[in-house]
């Protein structure tokens, strides 16, 4: 009991954080609903056709909508459908911050020194990341409530309760995969072996909806559990065993994570790699990289830069294959027909290329400005930029390295990828603009630095807050791209989204008053974090 | 002709920083000369750490200034650290990047590494900088803190407890390193809780307390300060020198229980050596108070719950 609320207390922040996103997402989906589809039946028909458009686009991500006419299919669309991959996010963070990172912290050693045993410690944590789940779950089901009674009407109970219930499912089902993942690893290696996995049992079955050689391997993953049943939209159902599987899941994985932790040794992975005969040395290593400022940041990246670099290609690579497929879903549509004629002229590919890849690759680049305000925050609070700063350089000087280090990441990124859309469409037989890919996958990199220069900021204000906060900037600018249109906010308020910021420029190019307000309020976020670095105290 | 006066090399004027209910720095006024080595003494929490971040220009002062070699230590830190080698009070994580890239990359800041001082500082302290930092024990990522410190052969070194987390033989290293450093000409100003470790190395010793300097001392106050607690005990028929014992200048709370004697010594132990020249002993255990302990009797500061009366 007492493993249990420690483990409870140790995540009192993801509870809180991941709870208040739950909320609020749901929140604001139902409400959003009100706004857009209005309360007559032909407005909400009208608008339930739109989304099942976007639904088709976005098959890849998401299984298509139930009812998207109605509050409750709507929300399970937009709502619950994101949860699950947010929660996955949370469950492997969770999951390998206490297999390995507790443990280079030495909490689990002072846990087992007490006397907790190796099963009873993993039992304890995994069941505590399921009250969070539950509570986090309850949150969601909470802001759809709420947000129903707003728009004044009522919510059908069971059916809610069985889709935090399935929320609760898979998250602990991907907690426990993570778990028994991390076991094998290094530390250093834990948290990408066990992304790896869930992104790959993630992929199993979203792509398993497109490609049909993979729809057979779509039973490995408990993603796949979860849509089995869609139980909050009205003539919804509710498949037992996309309960029952993620829970069996969840349980043997455990269990065996458990095992694993308990044939190992302490601070080792589960499965050494044999290695070579250790060399001694005495000397600085001879790579000149190191003397020189940014590169040596890139060079100590390097596997982090290279891992990007190739999964965004791998992204753009697999979002090319996709389009073609959408497309032919799109077109097999007779009343998406004239919508689509818009596009015909070869500006459907784009169309799709932009909505879907480029929409991604926007949450890419976004997820990598705030690894980057992470490892800031950790070099500030773990003592490493002290001992930078007790080197003769000035702190204006290691705030510029930063985010030069990003700006050089962010553009090798951006070019690996945009060369692989070039030639993967050129391949598919897609005829995009070379220089609208080249504007376009550039464009990325000061849309990450809107988030970067945010990130200095709060990093060099309060590096402990910072990746939270960062974390909530990121989210803001999201739901302000997805609500200034429906609440019919001041265009200037639209304009601090860098989602809108960004705009479609594989379509219609680059927007320069975009890029200039980008550009500037990533100048902002630096320019004000280098005032606030030079005025803090460090190390205090 | 013009008279060049010799800049301190560490300087601070009513050094203040004030953290509130009574935590930080106060009125530090405090100069050290070149080529000297100055101890910073004083308990956990005494502003220690506080007083060294200041001169490095980590953080700023209340109120008041710092100075190294002349120059401020917040307006000019780059300057100032382009001179001074310096060793935290906790190591920070490197994770995964070898000794060797550590070295190579805070040494790369400083635009080139005397390749040769690396090599003779890890080889003095057999530390194998192929290893990566993550693997490294306390006593080694130390070694590798010390490294760094003293690679670039600076003219002041500032090392906050520099000997923590060495074994014995590291320590005996470290100290004639430090010395050796001195005779080379360079300023060392150090913090250490441990009185004996100071008045080893140290020329002069500032003993903080609560944030406020209490006294700056010479080695020959310092051995005054010094106080040991004493069990003798005597081999059982033999005579126990009590008179003597209570009569010797620098021997106090003499006590007697049997053949076992008890009692504190101030100062030097020849007084004690002299009193118990010619009985048998067949045990003599001596221990050094801790810095509470001695602040307890030496500036009869009030006592804390936590030590017995």
């Amino acid at each position: 009991m007492t493993s249990l609320l420690f483990g409870l207390r140790l995540s009192r922040w993801g509870i809180t954080g991941f709870s208040l996103l739950a909320l609020v997402l749901t929140f604001v989906q139902t409400v959003g609903f009100y706004q857009i589809a209005g309360h007559t039946p032909g407005g909400r028909a009208a608008f339930g056709a739109s989304m099942t458009r976007l639904a088709a686009q976005l098959v890849v991500l998401f299984p298509p909508p139930l009812r998207p006419d109605t509050v409750e299919g709507y929300v399970q669309f937009r709502g619950f459908q994101p949860l699950v991959i947010l929660f996955a996010i949370w469950a492997l963070a969770s999951a390998t911050g206490f297999a390995r990172g507790d443990e280079e912290r030495g909490i689990v050693e002072f846990a087992l020194a007490a006397g907790v045993s190796r099963p009873a410690l993993v039992a304890s944590r995994a069941a505590g990341f399921g009250l969070a789940l539950l509570v986090a779950s309850a949150a969601a089901g909470a802001g759809f409530v709420i947000g129903v009674a707003t728009g004044g009407e009522s919510v059908r109970a069971p059916g809610l309760i069985e889709a935090c219930i399935l929320l609760v499912a898979v998250g602990i089902a991907c907690y426990a995969l993570a778990l028994l993942a991390a076991q094998l690893a290094t530390a250093r290696a834990a948290p990408a072996l066990a992304g790896a996995l869930l992104l790959v049992l993630f992929l199993a079955n979203s792509l398993g909806r497109v490609f049909d050689w993979l729809s057979t391997w779509r039973w490995l993953s408990p993603f796949h559990y979860y849509e089995l049943s869609q139980p909050l939209p009205p003539g919804g159902y509710f498949d037992v065993r996309g309960l029952m599987v993620p829970l069996a899941v969840a349980v043997a994985a455990t269990a065996v994570a458990a095992l694993a932790f308990i044939r190992r040794d302490l601070g080792a992975p589960l499965v050494r790699l044999p290695s070579g005969p250790h060399r001694l040395s005495r000397d600085a290593t001879n790579i000149p990289l190191w003397r020189v400022p940014v590169l040596r940041g890139l060079y100590e990246r390097r596997l982090g830069l290279l891992a990007w670099s190739a999964g965004m290609a791998a992204l753009a690579a697999i979002f090319v294959a996709l389009t073609k497929t959408i497309v032919e879903v799109l077109l097999s549509l007779p009343a998406l027909l004239p919508y689509l004629s818009i596009f015909i002229h070869q500006q459907l590919y784009p169309a799709v290329l932009g909505y879907t890849y480029f929409d991604v690759a926007e949450l890419m680049f976004a997820a990598l400005a705030i690894t980057y305000v992470a490892r800031w925050s950790a070099e500030d609070t773990d003592g490493r930029l002290e001992l930078v700063l007790s080197e003769p350089v000035s702190r204006a000087g290691v705030v510029l390295e930063r985010m030069a280090v990003l700006v050089v990441a962010g553009i090798v990124i951006a070019a690996v990828s945009g060369l692989t859309l070039s030639y993967a469409s050129h391949q598919a037989g897609i005829d995009l603009s070379s220089q609208r890919v080249i504007a376009a996958s550039a464009m990325l990199v000061p849309f990450a630095l809107v988030f970067a220069g945010a990130g200095s900021l709060l990093a060099a204000w309060n590096p402990r807050a910072a990746l939270a906060l960062v974390g909530a900037f990121a989210f803001a600018s999201y739901l302000d791209n997805e609500l200034a249109t429906i609440y019919k906010l001041p265009a200037w308020v639209h304009d601090l989204s860098a989602f809108k910021l960004f705009g479609t420029p594989l379509l219609t190019g680059v927007d320069n008053r975009s890029l200039a307000l980008m550009l500037l309020l990533a100048l902002a976020g630096l320019g004000s974090s280098i005032l606030v670095m030079q005025r803090r105290d460090v190390g205090a | 002709m013009l008279v060049e006066m010799a800049v301190a090399a560490i300087r601070a004027s009513r050094l203040t920083k004030d953290y509130g209910s009574g935590h930080g720095l106060f009125d530090l006024d405090l100069q050290v000369s070149p080529q000297e080595v100055f101890g910073f003494l004083g308990p956990n929490g005494a502003g220690k750490t506080t007083t060294i971040r200041l001169l490095m220009g980590l953080i700023h002062p209340t109120s008041g200034g710092a100075y190294v070699f002349g120059l401020d230590s917040g307006r000019d830190a780059v300057e100032v650290k382009r001179r001074v080698g310096y060793l935290p009070g906790d190591v920070p994580e490197f994770g995964s990047l070898r000794g060797s890239e550590v070295v190579a990359y805070l040494g790369g800041m400083r635009g080139r590494i005397d390749r040769p001082t690396v090599r003779a500082l890890a080889e003095r302290f057999d530390l194998d900088l192929n290893r990566r930092f993550r693997e490294y024990s306390s006593g080694n990522k130390q070694k590798l803190a010390i490294v760094l410190a003293f690679m670039h052969r600076p003219e002041l070194l500032i090392l906050d407890e520099p000997t923590s987390g060495l074994d014995p033989l590291n320590q005996q290293e470290f100290y004639a390193l430090l010395q050796e450093t001195r005779d080379a000409g360079a300023t060392i100003f150090l913090s250490s809780h441990v009185l004996s470790e100071v008045e080893r190395v140290c020329d002069r010793v500032g003993i903080l307390r609560s944030g406020r300097l209490v006294k700056v001392a010479q080695l020959d106050e310092l051995r005054h300060i010094r106080v040991h607690q004493v069990e003798i005990e005597f081999a059982p028929g033999s005579e126990v020198p009590e008179s003597r014992l209570r009569s010797t200048l620098g021997l106090e709370d003499v006590k007697v229980d049997g053949n076992v004697v008890t009692c504190s010594v101030h100062g030097s132990f020849d007084g004690l050596l002299h009193a118990i020249a010619g009985s048998k002993v067949t045990n003599l255990v001596s221990t050094e108070p801790s810095l509470e302990e001695l602040f307890l009797s030496f500036f009869d500061e009030p006592r804390p719950k936590a030590l017995p009366s």
